[in-house]
């Protein structure tokens, strides 16, 4: 494989839970005092900003084991690399704002300088890791915190542009992979339940009911009134039974429909390896049969990691940067599949 | 005929009268009154929305207006500004209002004040390179204030 085909410590998939669960982010929205919000600071404050993010990370040694991006190296196609890596949102990257982007080098942290708040870090872990991903961020925050002034109230907490984030400023996030409740139709009873308790549940790629691959997140709503880890106790807690139903379903399958989920995670191998033309939403629908059948051990030629980190690897962007040319989406999709077939044919 | 008669309290009370003396003793029928009370009441509504409305964050100047338009609030002062304005709509969207997770400790801006003291001390060599002595002067005393803070 090409050295540049490096993905995120978070993508290991070695966490937790794995074989359900591919990863934990917990992100904190904070602003600097006396700035007015991003959309509505000026482009001195906007560079200001940028300018004191970089001292307190370049000061609690961040930049050691990690790069700062200005707002230049954001233009595309980097942008969208970095969304399909999970390290910018999409909003972060549209954005007319003067903005800088800090990442670590093994790609779980990362902070965005100018998004709708001055500041917007997460952590990302690997499988169900709440401990290692909270405790990651907070160090993270105390340490600017020894920087800069923020933006805070006793009454109302960390003060944020949109009151949906005031308080704790926090939105830890769970990404589940449920294709056994899917297929049981057990999935909308399920995640009924975690809506029930006020918590929020979309597919990872693509809204509503239209989710390719079957991935879910589930995360906060709330961030006012309860503790960052009463938060975090909740999300896990659902997570927890969330993983236990789709074990179960997942056994129920093995027991009753053995040969239907064979037959559809060899064929998605199959697939994959034959493939001369590969879409990116075909390549991503198909990578989920085939961890489906990994994590049932089904298949034994490919590991977790390996089918976690292709997940990544086939989108657009990252596709173009890791083969290091700029592709038509013809040409992407036939160079996906050779990329595919090269990796699962010989690894 | 029989008139309802509204006390100060806002009791309803039924008496016997004739329409005439009714009228002469200035009350109204029922329906009406409870009519002139919801329209007293929504003039008092608008009024109030259009309170809101004119309201402007002295620091940054957005109006409530504009926050109720976009959804973004324009600097942490603004929750002070429409602080009132806020707390129900904060309690409708969290169920609670007071925070009480972690909090910050009033941090010592260093890095802020860091970059400060490195901008004023490339503006004074620069003024010592232009040979602007009085620039040089007056930089070096706002660095020394600086420093000191
Ligand atoms: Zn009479
Ligand atoms: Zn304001």
């Amino acid at each position: 494989m090409s050295p540049n085909a490096a993905v995120g410590k978070w993508l290991a998939a070695n966490g937790p839970e794995a074989d359900v669960v591919l990863s934990t982010r917990v992100r904190l929205a904070r602003n600097v005092a006396e700035v007015p919000f991003t959309h509505r600071a000026t482009e001195t404050d906007h560079e200001r900003t940028i300018e004191v993010a970089r001292w307190a990370l370049a000061d609690s040694g961040y930049l050691d084991s990690g790069k700062f991006l200005s707002n230049e190296e954001l233009a595309e196609p980097q942008g969208q690399y970095l969304i399909e890596r999970h390290l910018a949102s999409p909003d972060f990257v549209a954005s007319k704002a003067k903005r800088g982007l800090y990442v670590s080098n093994d790609e779980t942290t990362s902070l965005m300088v100018n998004e709708e708040d001055h500041l917007r870090f997460q952590v990302m872990a690997s499988g169900l890791d709440f401990p290692e991903a909270f405790t990651a961020a907070a160090a993270l925050d105390e340490k600017l915190e020894r920087q800069l002034q923020y933006a805070f109230s006793g009454e109302f907490g960390f003060l944020t542009a949109c009151p949906t984030n005031l308080g704790t400023g926090m939105r830890a996030s769970v990404l589940a992979h449920l294709p056994a409740l899917v297929i049981t139709r057990e999935i909308e009873k399920v995640l009924r339940g975690a809506m029930h308790i006020g918590l929020a549940v979309r597919g990872l790629y693509g809204e509503g009911s239209e989710t390719k691959g079957n991935f879910f997140q589930i995360s906060n709503q709330k961030t006012v009134g309860q503790t960052e880890w009463e938060i975090i106790e909740t999300i896990a807690d659902i997570s927890r039974q969330v993983i236990t139903y789709e074990r179960k379903a997942r056994e129920y399958l093995m027991k009753k429909l053995r040969v239907e989920v064979e037959d559809k995670v060899f064929r998605s191998l199959g697939l994959l390896k034959g493939a001369r033309v590969l879409s990116s939403d075909e390549a991503i629908n198909l990578i989920a049969g085939l961890r489906l059948g990994v994590a049932l051990g089904i298949i034994n030629e490919v590991n977790l990691e390996q089918v976690t980190r292709l997940m990544i690897l086939v989108r657009p962007a990252n596709l173009q940067a890791m083969l290091g040319e700029k592709l038509s989406a013809a040409e992407r999709d036939e160079r996906r599949a050779t990329f595919v077939r090269e990796t699962l044919v010989h690894q | 005929m029989k008139v309802s008669q509204l006390d100060k309290d806002g009791k309803v009370t039924e008496i016997s009268i004739c329409a005439e003396c009714a009228r002469a003793r200035g009350f109204t029928e029922v329906e009406k009154l409870k009519a002139n009370v919801a329209e007293i009441i929504t003039e008092l509504k608008n009024r109030i929305d259009e309170g809101d409305s004119r309201l402007i964050c002295r620091t940054c100047g957005l109006s409530y207006a504009e926050f109720k338009k976009q959804g973004r609030l324009g600097c942490a002062d603004c929750y002070v500004s429409f602080h009132d304005q806020l707390v129900p709509l904060i309690r409708r969207i969290h169920d609670a209002v007071q925070h009480v997770g972690r909090t910050a400790s009033g941090g010592r801006k260093q890095a802020q004040q860091k970059m400060n003291v490195a901008k004023l001390r490339e503006a004074l060599s620069g003024a010592i390179q232009d040979e602007d002595y009085e620039k040089a002067a007056a930089l070096r005393d706002q660095l020394r204030r600086t420093e000191e803070e």
